[in-house]
């Protein structure tokens, strides 16, 4: 098409068609891919060289239609609508083919460049129904491509349809609905004049007028054309009488049969319902009695395996860093030096070998249990419980999430509806132990009492971010508006797609975390060598000493967890002046788990507390950040009463 | 009835979706429309939300009680 401009490639699809997975096997492992609805809420924008060509491909939020509910979906739209693409790729999940075309439908009336990727055609077959790609491309007049983005099958033929589509331009028809409703959109169409700022085109722009009337783009109406918005009230109120429903569901209706009938007529059943495995192992995991059991044991195996793996690991990888540490001793004597290099090598030792043998089995067994779809069957088991806090089952990604990471846990809660939900969501979630904090758990309090204490302390955990959820909902009065979640079917997680994602978030970690951790340990080794962490631990004093009966010592290592709360581990080391293997000469198994439960919550770490100031605002943050230090202090002073 | 009150593991049809436009909205786009046929998979336990099952378009939805309480059905004997 263009040769001056690299072309916008958009890739677009409801949640769970395997649209982010398609894209990273296109694009590269970018954009992060889960089985939960609206998991990939941050969009990709990467300029990348496919089949010798540059393109800017973007990967936007899962979304059900082209008239938002969620943040996560209006991000979708106000993209699409505002970067006019050079190429819309539209995944479709081929296993809901009519549900899904309501969708492409409306891209047709967009009519940008459209190619449809047919995905998951191998689940569609599963469930008995063969989709013929060439008679639905032939009814739509868009190209369809079946693909299976998992296994990478279908990928390059989808790009050669999107270069020649590309390189020729591309003439979409929208299709045509009832006499009666093609009679208001003509009329409609009609009643913009000429210099209307249309989205696309102008049939596109009356349907949309149609259906979203006084809400969302329509509102700024009244104010700069208040004959059109007359005129649009009078078309809407015509169209209902007529139909007896609101205009926005004429529309709704109109495509959902379009869609409908042509997923029938393009589709093929292959053979009557049959039991496959999926629909076997689904019902005994929704079970409304067994299910509760497995997941008890899903998570408990899920910190068993982390623990069981990541034990061993650590004291393989913890070794070499103590002996060479020795070997730097002898040769540096006790000067400058030998502190910088001290400060080094615990910082790097700390990342690789305390951090990490517990970090990546987490976010592989995480990923694992997102691809299978997991996540929105236990969003599912775990929505009454939810209610009582005043949530409900849809928090359960963002919790979920938290356990890795409580950052993009806080992006994550935008795919909620209500404001009220995210607001409450984004408070609990600081308190859920994301993995810095479980290596502190796992490296103290399982390693120095016992794996079943760590899981006691889980537990307490748990209870602690319920009873808190049920504290803020008494101020936050508005009702919550409701669990409405797609169940995904079950899928076979693939491993390549499982280790991407693991890789995917290992970096951004290790990138984000690893500066911070060295450079936080060669300034305390500096600080340790001018003898300034005596001054920091004297302010403290009160606090650590007195407060929590913890050695004087420790009080530095405070303002290390406000970086990263790892820190706070490497950092106590450090200004014990132990290795890890002789802590408990210098502090009591006590003193440990009053330490953990204080570093667990005294305040979000820095980048939580950054993401929270973004996604609620200055002033919740700060309300975070309040609520951290009051558990803490209370919490463990009366941890402190109990052992 | 709402969907609430259906039985469990029989077709029902959707003659009616309550509740304001947000609600609607958000079930349009899932595959709730007027005269489509769904089932209820199950109920979770202690007044939990219960699992739906769309026959039109083959998806399987979570619904939290208040929402269930505005979809009304009634039962459609003679098909599958």
């Amino acid at each position: 098409m263009e040769s001056r401009k690299v072309p916008v490639v958009v890739f677009i699809g409801q949640p769970n068609s395997g649209k982010s997975t398609l894209f990273n096997s296109l694009a590269g492992p970018k954009a992060e891919t889960s089985n939960f609805p609206g998991t990939s809420i941050k969009h990709t924008h990467s300029r990348v060289k496919i089949g010798g060509r540059l393109l800017d491909v973007v990967d936007l939020p899962g979304t059900y239609s082209l008239c938002p509910s969620d943040p996560a979906e209006r991000v979708a739209l106000t993209h699409l609508f505002s970067e006019r693409p050079d190429l819309v790729i539209n995944v479709v999940d081929a296993s809901v083919l009519g549900r899904s075309l309501e969708l492409s439908l409306e891209l047709i009336e967009l009519a940008y460049p459209l190619v449809i990727a047919l995905n998951m055609v191998d689940v569609a077959e599963r469930k008995g129904i063969q989709v013929n790609p060439a008679s639905l491309g032939e009814a739509l007049g868009v190209p369809v491509v079946p693909t299976i983005a998992r296994h990478g099958r279908g990928v390059k033929e989808l790009l050669d349809e999107a270069f020649a589509v590309l390189d020729r331009g591309q003439k979409l028809r929208p299709p045509l609905w009832a006499g009666d409703v093609e009679d208001k959109i003509s009329e409609m169409e009609g009643t913009l004049g000429a210099d209307f700022p249309a989205v696309s085109n102008r049939r596109f722009t009356a349907v949309k007028l149609i259906e979203t009337g006084g809400m969302g783009c329509g509102e700024f109406l009244g104010e700069i054309n208040p004959a059109l918005k007359e005129a649009l009230l009078r078309i809407r109120k015509e169209l209902e009488d007529r139909r007896n429903i609101p205009a926005y569901e004429v529309i709704a209706a109109e495509r959902h049969h379009l869609a409908m009938k042509l997923s029938e007529e393009s589709s093929r059943v292959l053979h009557g319902k049959q039991t496959t495995w999926d629909i076997k192992v689904d019902a005994v995991m929704m079970h409304p009695v067994a299910g509760y059991l497995i997941m008890a044991l899903v998570f408990i195996a899920f910190f068993l395996i982390i623990f069981k793996v990541g034990g061993p690991l650590e004291s393989l990888l913890l070794g070499p860093f103590l002996r060479f540490k020795t070997v730097l001793a002898a040769r540096l004597g006790n000067g400058l030096l030998f502190y910088l290099a001290e400060g080094l090598l615990q910082g790097i030792g700390g990342g690789v070998a305390i951090v990490l043998p517990y970090f990546v089995p987490l976010l592989f067994l995480m990923s694992a249990l997102e691809d299978l779809g997991y996540l929105a069957r236990a969003g599912f088991l775990l929505d009454t419980f939810l209610h009582r806090i005043g949530l409900h089952g849809k928090s359960i990604s963002p919790f979920i999430l938290g356990f890795g990471c409580n950052v993009p846990a806080v992006m994550a809660t935008r795919i909620l509806e209500s404001e009220r939900d995210r607001i409450l969501t984004s408070l609990l979630i600081p308190f859920i132990p994301c993995s810095a904090r479980t290596t502190i758990i796992l490296a103290l309090v399982a390693a120095y009492l016992g794996p079943f204490w760590a899981l006691g302390f889980y537990g307490v955990n748990i209870l602690l971010v319920a009873f808190l959820g049920w504290v803020i909902s008494l101020f936050l009065k508005e009702p919550s508006p409701g669990l409405i979640l797609e169940i995904p079917s079950l899928k076979w997680p693939s491993l390549r797609n499982v280790l991407q994602k693991t890789w995917i978030q290992l970096f951004a970690f290790v990138k984000f975390a690893w500066p911070l951790l060295i450079a936080g340990s060669i300034i305390l080794s500096l600080l340790s060598y001018f003898g300034a962490n005596r001054v920091i631990n004297d302010i403290l004093a009160p606090l650590v000493v007195n407060g929590l009966g913890l050695p004087r010592a420790l009080g530095v290592t405070l303002i290390f967890g406000f970086l990263r709360k790892e820190l706070s581990l490497i950092m106590m080391l450090q200004a014990l002046g132990v290795d890890y293997r002789n802590l408990l000469s210098v502090v009591t198994r006590e003193q440990i788990v009053v330490f953990t439960v204080f570093v667990s919550f005294f305040i979000p770490c820095l980048s939580t507390f950054a993401i929270l100031w973004k996604e609620i605002g200055r002033k919740w943050a700060l309300v975070s950040a309040g609520l951290s230090v009051t558990v803490a202090v209370v919490l463990s002073w009366l941890v402190r009463l109990v052992l | 009835m709402t969907l609430l009150e259906a039985p469990v593991n029989t077709p029902l049809r959707i003659k009616d979706l309550l509740g304001g436009e947000g609600v609607r909205r958000r079930l349009l786009p899932l595959g709730f429309h007027r005269d489509d046929l769904i089932r209820v998979d199950s109920r979770a336990l202690f007044r939990g939300p219960v699992l739906v099952w769309n026959l039109t378009s083959c998806t399987k939805v979570a619904l939290g009680r208040g929402v269930a309480q505005k979809i009304i059905v009634e039962t459609n004997h003679g098909e599958p």
